[in-house]
């Protein structure tokens, strides 16, 4: 055997071993703890789904699941610094927004969702309510788009900021009825519960866990829900598709979601995917999201992936409308 | 249920050994985070929160509380002792606290900040009890138009800070106003000044120009200066109570911080800080003797105190009674709330009659434990201040760094502490005041947004201030207050007498 043969027989092991230890290192996942990248704060409704997934996961695959949340830029920082990770091991629990609307809204933002981002799986959804002051006039959905169509730009709404998804799912649904009302943003939610008590703003979109508690308390009005059909924490409380005139396409939903780098292997995604998706089979998942206001979802990457594509195309149109695109 | 069953019920719940046991854990942890630098209640209760899924929500919630307003305890121990403040809320303590630590008094200044603590929280918790729809009530009639001319008063009431130069002291809370614009513009959505930096997005972190202000540009200053310091020996309970004199002036301050914090804190979105520098503008606009503010007066220590003190207990007013909570940390505890399956709000009283009353029962508890454990400690904390400057300010480096990361746990923020820090130093050779610089910063964007969104409701009309009438009773005293201004210093250059100077806070 001369040298030359020696170098190439040593480059094959070497290459063989590349592809033994990569195998096995797939087969072995998760053989060191995964990395969850939280957007937002800790106890924000993604931190508690980031929790409750990631708790399910620690017990299936047997390593620990560290919960990392990385505040900002309404997510996106998150999504940012999970790609600065390892991307067999670190995964971002985000929103819509970063996955819709950030790249829109935010100029040289670091990411494409399209070339840098892998689905993994959908965690929840959270449809919004249609809320007004107990002592407003109208009592219902056909009152309140009567009453709004005759006082054009009098009627005022909350949002938690320009280009949140109360805002865009208040733009959506006044496009639709043909509504001319003025938007008021706020900072939270809380923020825009004060204002409607104290009869500052008209009305609001707003996240059913904290608008039910005021609703049953007889200080607001609830009209309507955006989700497609009645969610199981209202059920009393009726879809705005196909009522009073509205569309029966009409459904805007926030959503929690895993992400993960593109350059994540697919074997690690899939079966990420599918330990998700089991956690959120079991009915202890399902009972603690709905008692803080989310529905479990599940499902294949793919259902995940035509969501973002959806809602990309449907805020991005509102967006546009609303004149709020920086990119 | 009336006020005092209800009260006696939460008695009962509090003093179950469990939740007692944790109350202390709860109180006694909020010291130590308070006292770290720029480590807040914050980063403690979204530390904590996961660990409490697994105890009964009592139990919980009580001490993740007792973290919150132990927190405010001891934040004031470091601004005394070092100019450090370890909550951006106990900037104002610095101001008289620190010189009266470099004047070898440490102990007194806090035992002010205890006991202006200790009788802050416990009028504040009367204040909860007696008084909490009523200002829940007044807390919804408080509109866009009322929080910009409240704001504005602020501004105006607190803009006599301790300075030489009212120029100068104008300058400061107009450097702070325009830092506090950078980031996202909450009417347009615009992004202002973040130089493509997403991290800038959410403007400057507070916890990073307060810790850069205070924190660092006084470890620079204190690089260039001597090792040399005034020290008792001792500093026990009897030393202090030596001090006889200067205690009796620290029960009318503690006693009007506590109505100012009591009112600030129950509104919604306002904050601690806000309250402290108005309860310090007070007490010199009432004192006597002036001339002693900036150079160490007790009042200054004890009003601020007992404001951020009853301010952290009626900040539980909004959140309880109407679940609205007023800041990010008790949208936390709101959060920590929801989690353990109990809806704060306007039915809480009703389903979770448990919860609401032992929260309350437990924040008179809680203040008793940390009176007790405090005490104590005030001799060890002075005994700090014996630690060689070449291992403590590494130290407190350390410890900054560490505080800023924690609260959204990013490396751009203590990038910025590093800047700040410099150009803290910078202004404090020239002889500004920080502490203004943070008060424009903090105050700034709510005027903004509030002075914005009142004129988009008005459609643009300005009346809009004096036509609603709680926002005229602001705009009422911002005139008074600069008519009385006007009338004084004209007063005093009739009558030949320079006005009163007073020195920088520091040095």
């Amino acid at each position: 055997m001369n040298r030359r043969q020696a170098m190439g027989g040593v480059a094959a092991l070497a290459v063989a071993a590349a592809f033994a230890t990569g195998a096995a290192a797939q087969d072995n996942w998760p053989s060191e703890p995964i990395h969850f990248i939280v957007g937002y704060p800790a106890g924000s409704s993604p931190d508690t789904m980031g929790r409750l997934v990631a708790e399910g996961l620690e017990e299936r695959l047997g390593q620990p699941v560290v919960i990392e949340n990385k505040p900002g830029a309404g997510g996106a920082i998150g999504v940012q610094q999970m790609l600065q990770g390892d991307p067999a091991y670190t995964f971002a629990i985000t929103t819509n927004g970063p996955m819709t609307t950030s790249p829109k809204l935010i100029p040289d933002l670091a990411y494409d969702v399209q070339e840098d981002l892998k689905p993994v799986a959908l965690i929840g959804t959270s449809p919004l309510i249609l809320t007004l002051n107990s002592e407003a006039e109208p009592d219902n959905l056909e009152e309140f788009i009567a009453w709004s169509k005759e006082n054009p730009g009098d009627i005022t709404y909350g949002s938690i900021g320009q280009g949140s998804g109360s805002h865009l799912t208040t733009e959506l649904f006044a496009d639709a009825a043909g509504l001319d009302m003025l938007h008021i943003p706020f900072a939270s939610f809380s923020e825009v519960t004060n204002s409607i008590l104290g009869q500052e703003i008209n009305a609001a979109f707003m996240a059913p866990s904290g608008a039910l508690a005021q609703f049953k308390a007889g200080n607001l009005k609830i009209l309507g829900i955006s989700s497609a059909e009645p969610s199981p924490l209202a059920p009393d409380v009726p879809p705005i598709a196909g009522h009073a005139g509205m569309p029966d396409d009409f459904r805007a939903e926030l959503w929690i979601a895993a992400v993960a780098s593109a350059d994540a292997p697919q074997e690690i995604v899939d079966k990420l995917n599918t330990e998700i998706d089991a956690v959120l089979n079991s009915q202890e998942a399902i009972d603690k999201m709905l008692s803080i206001g989310w529905q479990a979802q599940g499902g294949t990457q793919q259902d995940l992936a035509d969501r973002i594509e959806k809602d990309t195309g449907v805020w991005g149109d509102v967006l546009e409308k609303a004149g709020l695109v920086k990119n | 249920m009336n006020t005092f069953e209800g009260l006696l019920y939460g008695l009962s719940v509090a003093t179950q050994p469990t939740v007692l046991f944790y109350c202390f854990v709860g109180v006694f942890l909020g010291t130590f985070i308070g006292v770290l630098p720029g480590v807040g209640a914050l980063a403690a209760i979204s530390l904590l929160l996961p660990v409490t899924y697994y105890i009964q929500p009592e139990a919980a919630l009580v001490m993740l509380a007792g973290v919150y307003y132990g927190a405010q305890y001891g934040g004031s121990i470091a601004a005394i002792l070092l100019r450090l403040p370890g909550t951006p809320q106990s900037a104002v303590t610095a101001i008289e606290g620190y010189p009266l630590a470099r004047q070898g008094r440490a102990g007194l200044a806090l035992f002010s900040a205890m006991s202006g603590s200790f009788i802050g929280s416990m009028l504040g918790i009367l204040i909860l009890v007696l008084f909490a729809p009523l200002l829940a009530k007044i807390g919804t009639k408080f509109g866009a138009a009322e929080y910009a001319s409240m704001m504005l008063l602020g501004l105006v009431a607190a803009s006599t800070v301790g300075a030489t130069s009212p120029a100068k002291s104008m300058a400061m809370v107009v450097v702070g106003m325009i830092l506090g614009c950078i980031g996202t513009d909450v009417n347009s959505g615009a992004m202002r000044f973040t130089f493509g930096q997403t991290a800038l997005l959410d403007g400057v972190n507070l916890v990073a120009l307060a810790m850069g202000l205070f924190g660092i540009s006084e470890v620079i200053s204190n690089i260039r200066g001597s090792d040399e310091r005034k020290l008792r020996e001792k500093v026990g309970l009897r030393e202090m109570l030596k001090e006889r004199r200067e205690l009796r002036r620290i029960i009318f301050p503690a006693i009007r911080g506590t109505g100012l914090g009591a009112f600030f804190g129950a509104l919604p979105g306002t904050g601690g800080v806000i309250a402290t520098f108005i309860s310090y503008a007070t007490e010199r606009k009432v004192t006597r003797t002036p001339e002693r503010f900036g150079n160490g007066a007790v009042e200054g220590v004890a009003g601020p105190e007992a404001a951020n003190n009853s301010g952290a207990i009626t900040a539980f007013i909004p959140t309880l009674t109407l679940g609205i909570p007023g800041d990010v940390v008790m949208a936390l505890m709101l959060g920590a709330m929801i989690i353990h399956g109990i809806q704060p709000g306007p039915l809480m009283l009703v389903e979770r009659p448990e919860m609401f009353w032992g929260l309350i029962a437990s924040f008179g508890i809680g203040n008793l434990f940390l009176l007790v454990l405090n005490l104590p400690l005030i001799g060890i904390w002075v005994a700090l201040l014996r630690i060689p400057f070449s291992l403590l300010y590494p130290a407190i480096v350390v410890f900054v760094c560490i505080g800023v990361y924690s609260v959204r746990g990013s490396t751009f923020d203590v990038y910025s502490v590093v800047v700040i820090g410099a150009a803290g130093y910078a202004l404090s050779l020239m002889k500004f005041n920080p502490a203004l610089l943070l008060l424009g910063f903090v105050l700034g964007p709510l005027i903004e947004t509030n002075l914005r969104r009142a004129l988009l409701l008005s459609r643009g009309d300005l009346l809009v201030f004096f036509e609603r009438p709680i926002s005229a009773g602001f705009m009422a005293a911002i005139i008074a207050l600069i008519l009385w201004g006007l009338f004084t210093s004209i007063r005093s250059r009739r009558g030949g007498s320079a006005p009163a100077s007073v020195t920088e806070s520091g040095d």
